[in-house]
């Protein structure tokens, strides 16, 4: 059964203003489903539609079997979210809001209690419980906006952005709980990121977003497959010679694909170790002046590449 | 049942924020308080003689309540623009509680504070002498024209914070506060005023509740003016809360 099932998604602010602009998803359950783009691609937006905070204005999804419009209340019954900015009031302590969101999910109190003081204790925030939100930091408010999430024990969770801003410890703690909860509980997770290394290391499928639409869905290895070559990037400052490096990289037999990004050209090749040194060469003999050479093996930001002309992180600032 | 319940959790969530902010409450009883004291120092002893109030105490103390409930009301669409601010109000959204419930958490919670405010003025006007002709039971009636006369006016304030999200355009609402009360027999009887205001004191809800007020401290039990009360601030909460409502909507569309 599908986790998450999108057909034709569309929500256009204005009609000049799409920001989603028709996706198809089919999320089965159990997966970590990475869902990549730079700001303004459409992801959050996305995110609301699906979590029944935004309606549709084309298309139609279902969560857990039930259509986000038609059957909002059943979708939220069995969905947790966090949302990109921790949702969250600095007035109370973490565990009156744990308590709260317990009640409004209709935990037993009981319950309730047990549960928030096992998620404050997962998520490392036991000693500050009693303490008011407000004087906590914002590592401790994400964690704390995830644990809220996990309350109910909802299959399927959605996290925007769970990590944006985090030092690498609370990300990596992130990560492990959320890998941890995807093992032992099957819990589907429906993960937006702009950091090409959390959707690498998390997800098991990946859909890569660009202004509104998605140019490439499938597992990051199988994405990354598709670029069928090894990617080698060089500087060149002056932009007169790195038109004429284009043109004559596009010569070189083995080159696949060549892209100008910045003051960077950018060689998809075959074999990229033995292409590098001839390369060089030929740049050379065309009178190109090579300020800096790299090898690397394709990553999801190169699919992005390949498919937008630009890059992810570029974007993204 | 469900709505009761929901609604009693954010109630209790919405007077543990005013318990943990004194300040907010503390200035929604000074400045009522404030000008209750200085209009009836400035003008009490002559307003027998100018316009034949000789209890202006008491003529002047719903005056003071319902600023004071009109300033809980102010605070309650900051604190809604707050929630949006933070993504706690998605958060809210996101759960299974009835849409009804989010609206009548924070208005009920509104209410309880506008009660106690009121109590407050009461006890301290009745200290200073401004009787209370309708008795005990007269006071509970005016708590409770206070409790639901804040919820209907709070109601105004959560619409424009739900449909601007906007803080400055929150505090508004307590700012159209003033006009209401400046266009009714606030300060004076209305038989005393020009024609084309006492028209447009007619056709204001707040006369109504302020005479209803008054009749209790000032005369004792009128079934007339607590019925038209009453009927005002029901007509009044069908407006705000439908506005509620339709921002509400507006905001999850």
């Amino acid at each position: 059964m599908s986790a998450i099932l999108a057909e034709g998604l569309v929500k256009h602010y204005t009609p000049e203003i799409k920001a989603v602009d028709g996706i198809d998803l089919d999320i089965p359950d159990g997966q970590i489903f990475g869902f990549l783009g730079p700001n303004g691609s459409g992801k959050t937006t996305t995110v609301r539609m699906l979590t029944t905070l935004l309606r549709p204005t084309g298309g139609r999804a279902e969560v857990a079997g039930f259509d986000v419009v038609r059957q909002a209340g059943d979708v939220r019954r069995r969905i947790g979210v966090a949302l990109q900015e921790a949702g969250l009031d600095d007035l109370q302590t973490g565990r009156e809001l744990l308590h709260l969101q317990g009640h409004l999910y209709r935990l037993e109190s009981a319950h309730a209690r047990t549960r928030a003081a096992h998620l404050l204790e997962v998520v490392d925030i036991l000693d500050a419980a009693d303490r008011p939100i407000k004087t906590y930091s914002g590592g401790m408010k994400r964690r704390l906006d995830l644990a809220a999430s996990l309350l109910h024990e909802p299959k399927i969770v959605f996290l925007d952005e769970p990590t944006t801003g985090l030092d690498p410890i609370s990300r990596e703690s992130i990560w492990r709980y959320v890998r941890q909860l995807n093992q032992e509980e099957g819990v589907t997770f429906f993960l937006t990121t702009q950091y090409l290394e959390e959707a690498d290391r998390l997800a098991d499928d990946v859909a890569i977003m660009n202004l509104g639409r998605i140019v490439a869905q499938g597992s990051p290895a199988a994405l990354k497959a598709d670029i069928g070559a090894d990617v080698i990037t060089v500087r060149i400052e002056s932009g007169e010679e790195r038109m004429r490096a284009r043109d004559v990289a596009r010569a070189i037999e083995g080159v696949e694909d060549v892209r100008t990004v910045d003051d960077t050209v950018v060689v998809y090749v075959r074999d990229g170790r033995r292409a590098m040194a001839r390369i060089i060469l030929v740049l050379e003999e065309a009178s190109v002046h090579v300020d800096e050479v790299s090898l690397a093996h394709p990553t999801l930001d190169d699919v992005f590449l390949r498919k937008t002309g630009q890059h992810i992180e570029e974007r993204s600032d | 049942m469900r709505i009761a319940i929901d609604t009693y959790h954010l109630m209790m969530r919405g007077l543990r924020e005013a318990f943990r902010q004194p300040a907010i409450e503390l200035t929604n009883i000074f400045i009522p308080v404030f000008f209750f004291a200085v209009t009836v120092g400035a003008i009490g002893s002559v307003a027998g003689r100018a316009f034949g109030v000789t209890n202006f105490l008491g003529f002047q103390m719903p005056v003071a309540i319902l600023q004071a409930v009109a300033g809980v009301a102010g605070s309650a669409g900051l604190a809604t623009v707050t929630d949006i601010e933070r993504g706690y109000f998605d958060k809210l959204l996101l759960t299974p509680t009835p849409r009804l419930s989010l609206v009548l958490g924070r208005l009920a919670s509104d209410s309880t504070r506008a009660m106690f405010l009121t109590l407050i003025i009461m006890i301290g006007g009745l200290a200073a002498g401004s009787g209370m002709a309708s008795g005990p039971l007269g006071m509970i009636v005016i708590l409770i024209m206070a409790g639901t006369f804040g919820l209907s006016y709070s109601g105004f304030g959560l619409a424009i914070a739900l449909r601007t999200g906007s803080a400055q355009a929150a505090q508004a609402s307590f700012l159209v506060f003033f006009p209401l009360l400046f266009l009714s027999p606030a300060f004076a009887p209305k038989e005393i005023f020009a024609n084309w205001l006492e028209f447009l004191a007619t056709i204001n809800p707040v006369t109504y509740v302020l005479q209803g007020m008054r009749h209790l401290i000032l005369e004792g039990w009128s079934l007339g003016s607590l019925a038209a009360a009453f009927g005002s601030i029901l007509g009044l909460g069908a407006v705000t809360l439908t506005m509620a409502f339709s921002a509400l909507r507006y905001r999850t569309a």
